[in-house]
C-alpha cells in the first residue's frame, strides 16, 4: 500500500480528523478520546512496533503524541524503502487526563505509559501495572506538569 | 522448593550502571522478573527546558558515556529539522565518521564488558585495548576522550585535523587483524559457545512487540536499520549493507547478537572508508542558525543500541517547550522478565549482558 491510499484509508476511520503529511513518510492525526483504541487496534497490523508516547502540558489541556514505526514495508513511500511512521495526537482536558492504555496490544508501550504517568500524571485505563518508573515511591507530584512547584532547599552552613 | 524474590543490584556486577533486578526463582530457574530503574535519573528532560537550544548538547553528551557522539547527534539533528537548517555536506561526512567511530568504540566497550559477565576477564583487555584506538582518534578533532561535544547545532565543531585519515586507517587495518584473531578467541571457543548458544532466545516477531530495537532486532534475522529505511546524514551515498544474524528462523539468542555486533563493526569500518574517499571540500557549519524555534519535530537516528529518537515542540522562545527523549534500552529492559523466563540464574549475566544495557540513557 502506497502512504498516499493510507491515508485516504484513514479518512474513513472514526475519530480520525486533520490527516496530513509532515515528511515524506510520515502521517500525523488528530485522534479523539473516546475513539483511540479502537483505531489502534485497528491499525496493529501495519505498525507493529510503538516507537514513542510522550505527554505535553500544553497548560491548561494535556496532549500525547503517539508514535508508531511500520517495520515490515506494509506500507510504502513510492519505490523507497523508507519506514513509514505515524504521529497520533490526542487531547486531553486537564480536570481528567485519563485516556485508554495500549500496552496491552504493544507490549513496547507498557513502560512508556509509566513514565507518562509518572513524570505528567496522565492515567492510563486497563494498564496492567501502572505505577511510578524512575520516581521513587511516595514522592509526591509530577515534576514535568508546567506548574510543579520546585522545593528549594536552603543549606544550612 | 518454595520460590522466592532474589535482588540482584544496584551494586551487582552484572547491571553495568545502577538499577535492580528482582528475580524470582525456582530453585535456580527464574520464574519471573521485575526490573527498577531511577537510581541514575537526572531529569534531563527537565533540565534541558530551561537551557538554550544550542546548550542543551552538553547534557545528550551524558546521556550515554559509552556513546555520546550518537545522542548529541541525534539531538542536533532533531533541532535541525526544527529549526529548517541546512547542513554543510562536508559537516555531514565529518558527522557520519564521527558516529561510525563512535558506534565501533561503544561496541567495543560492550564486548568488553560482556566478557567478564561471562567470566572472561581477557577478553576486556583486549576489547578495551582497542576500545583505546578510537578514543585516541575521537579525541583528534573533539579535544575529550569521552563527552566530545563535537557535533553542533548546524554543523560540527571545527573541521578534522591533518593527518586524520591517515591515522584512521592505520587503526583501521590494526583492528581488522585483530578482529580476525577475536574470532578465534571466541566464536571458535567452546566455552563462549556454552555460555551464549541457546541462551536468551525470542522471536522477531516479541522483539518488535517489545520494543526491541537495533542489533538486538537484527540478531532475529530481521533486516531493519535506520541508517537505510529511515535515512539521514548521507549514509544514502555511502555503499554498506545492514548486517543480520540469527540464531534460528527468526529468532535471536546471546551468541547471534554478540555477532552482529562484529558484522556491524566490520560494516562501520567500510562506512569510515567510505566517507574519506567521497568527502568534499568546503564549509562545517552552516552560516545561519536561529536561535528561537516554534513547532515540533521528531527525527529518529540508528544509535548503537537501537532506534533513539527525540520530539521537540518550541513555542517561539529560545528554548524547548517540551523535549522528549526515546531511549532504545528503555523498553528493551521492560520485556526482561518475558526473555528471562525459564532460564538459570547464572544465565542472567550473559543474558542481560547481551542486550547491552546503558543506564544513563535509560533513566535520562
Amino acid at each position: 500500500m502506497n502512504i498516499d491510499e493510507f491515508m485516504q484509508q484513514l479518512s474513513s476511520s472514526k475519530g480520525v480528523s486533520n490527516i496530513s503529511k509532515i515528511r515524506k513518510n510520515t502521517v500525523k492525526l488528530d485522534l479523539t478520546k473516546e475513539e483511540s483504541l479502537d483505531f489502534f487496534v485497528s491499525i496493529k497490523s501495519e505498525f507493529e512496533h510503538c516507537s514513542l508516547i510522550s505527554a505535553i502540558d500544553n497548560q491548561p489541556d494535556f496532549e500525547l503524541v503517539y508514535h508508531f514505526s511500520c517495520m515490515n514495508q506494509s506500507i510504502v513511500v513510492d519505490d523507497s524503502n523508507c519506514a513509514v511512521m505515524l504521529e497520533a495526537h490526542i487531547y486531553l482536558k486537564r480536570e481528567a487526563p485519563s485516556v485508554d492504555s495500549i500496552a496491552n496490544i504493544w507490549f513496547g508501550a507498557d513502560w512508556h505509559e509509566r513514565e507518562a504517568f509518572d513524570l505528567m500524571g496522565i492515567y492510563f485505563i486497563g494498564h496492567p501495572d501502572l505505577r511510578r518508573v524512575l520516581l521513587p515511591e511516595g514522592f509526591a507530584g509530577h515534576p514535568l506538569r508546567k506548574d510543579y512547584v520546585y522545593e528549594i532547599h536552603e543549606e544550612e552552613w | 522448593m518454595a520460590e522466592m524474590w532474589i535482588s540482584m543490584g544496584p551494586q551487582h556486577p552484572m547491571t553495568h550502571g545502577l538499577w535492580t533486578l528482582k528475580v524470582k526463582v525456582d530453585g535456580e530457574t527464574i520464574v519471573d522478573a521485575d526490573p527498577e530503574l531511577g537510581y541514575l535519573h537526572r531529569s534531563v528532560e527537565k533540565m534541558g527546558e530551561r537551557r538554550k537550544y544550542f546548550m542543551n548538547t552538553t547534557l545528550t553528551d551524558r546521556l550515554c558515556y559509552a556513546s555520546s557522539t550518537t545522542w548529541t547527534h541525534c539531538y542536533t539533528h532533531t533541532v535541525e529539522e526544527l529549526m529548517e537548517v541546512e547542513v554543510p555536506v562536508r559537516a555531514q561526512y565529518i558527522r557520519t565518521i564521527m558516529l561510525e567511530l563512535q558506534r565501533l568504540a561503544s561496541h567495543l566497550m560492550w564486548a568488553g564488558a560482556y566478557m567478564p559477565d561471562l567470566g572472561h576477564i581477557t577478553g576486556a583487555l583486549y576489547f578495551w585495548r582497542d576500545r583505546e584506538l578510537f578514543l585516541n582518534l575521537l579525541e583528534l578533532p573533539s579535544g575529550s576522550r569521552l563527552l566530545y561535544n563535537f557535533i553542533r547545532i548546524g554543523g560540527v565543531k571545527r573541521d578534522l585535523p591533518n593527518g586524520f585519515e591517515e591515522k584512521t586507517e592505520r587503526i583501521l587495518k590494526l583492528f581488522e587483524q585483530r578482529l580476525d584473531e577475536y574470532s578465534d578467541l571466541f566464536e571458535n571457543s567452546k566455552i563462549f559457545r556454552m555460555r551464549t548458544d541457546d541462551v536468551g532466545k525470542f522471536t522477531a516477531e516479541q522483539a518488535k512487540n517489545f520494543g526491541i530495537t537495533g542489533p538486538n532486532l537484527r540478531g532475529c534475522g530481521t533486516k531493519f536499520d535506520l541508517r537505510k529505511h529511515d535515512t539521514y546524514e548521507i549514509y544514502e551515498e555511502i555503499d554498506w549493507d545492514i548486517s543480520t544474524r540469527e540464531a534460528g528462523p527468526g529468532y535471536s539468542d546471546c551468541f547471534s547478537r554478540y555477532m552482529v555486533r562484529i558484522d556491524e563493526m566490520k560494516e562501520s569500518v567500510r562506512i569510515i572508508r567510505d566517507c574519506f574517499k567521497k568527502m568534499p571540500a568546503g564549509a562545517t557549519l552552516a552560516s545561519r542558525i536561529p536561535v528561537r524555534a516554534h513547532g515540533e519535530a521528531f527525527r529518529r537516528t540508528e544509535d548503537s543500541r537501537g532506534e533513539a529518537m527525540m520530539y521537540v515542540v518550541g513555542d517561539g522562545s529560545d528554548r524547548p517547550y517540551r523535549w522528549k527523549i526515546k531511549s532504545p534500552m528503555f523498553t528493551t529492559m521492560s520485556a526482561c522478565p518475558h526473555y528471562l523466563k525459564g532460564y538459570k540464574l547464572a544465565d542472567i549475566p550473559a543474558i542481560m549482558g547481551s542486550i547491552d544495557i546503558c543506564i544513563g540513557e535509560t533513566d535520562k
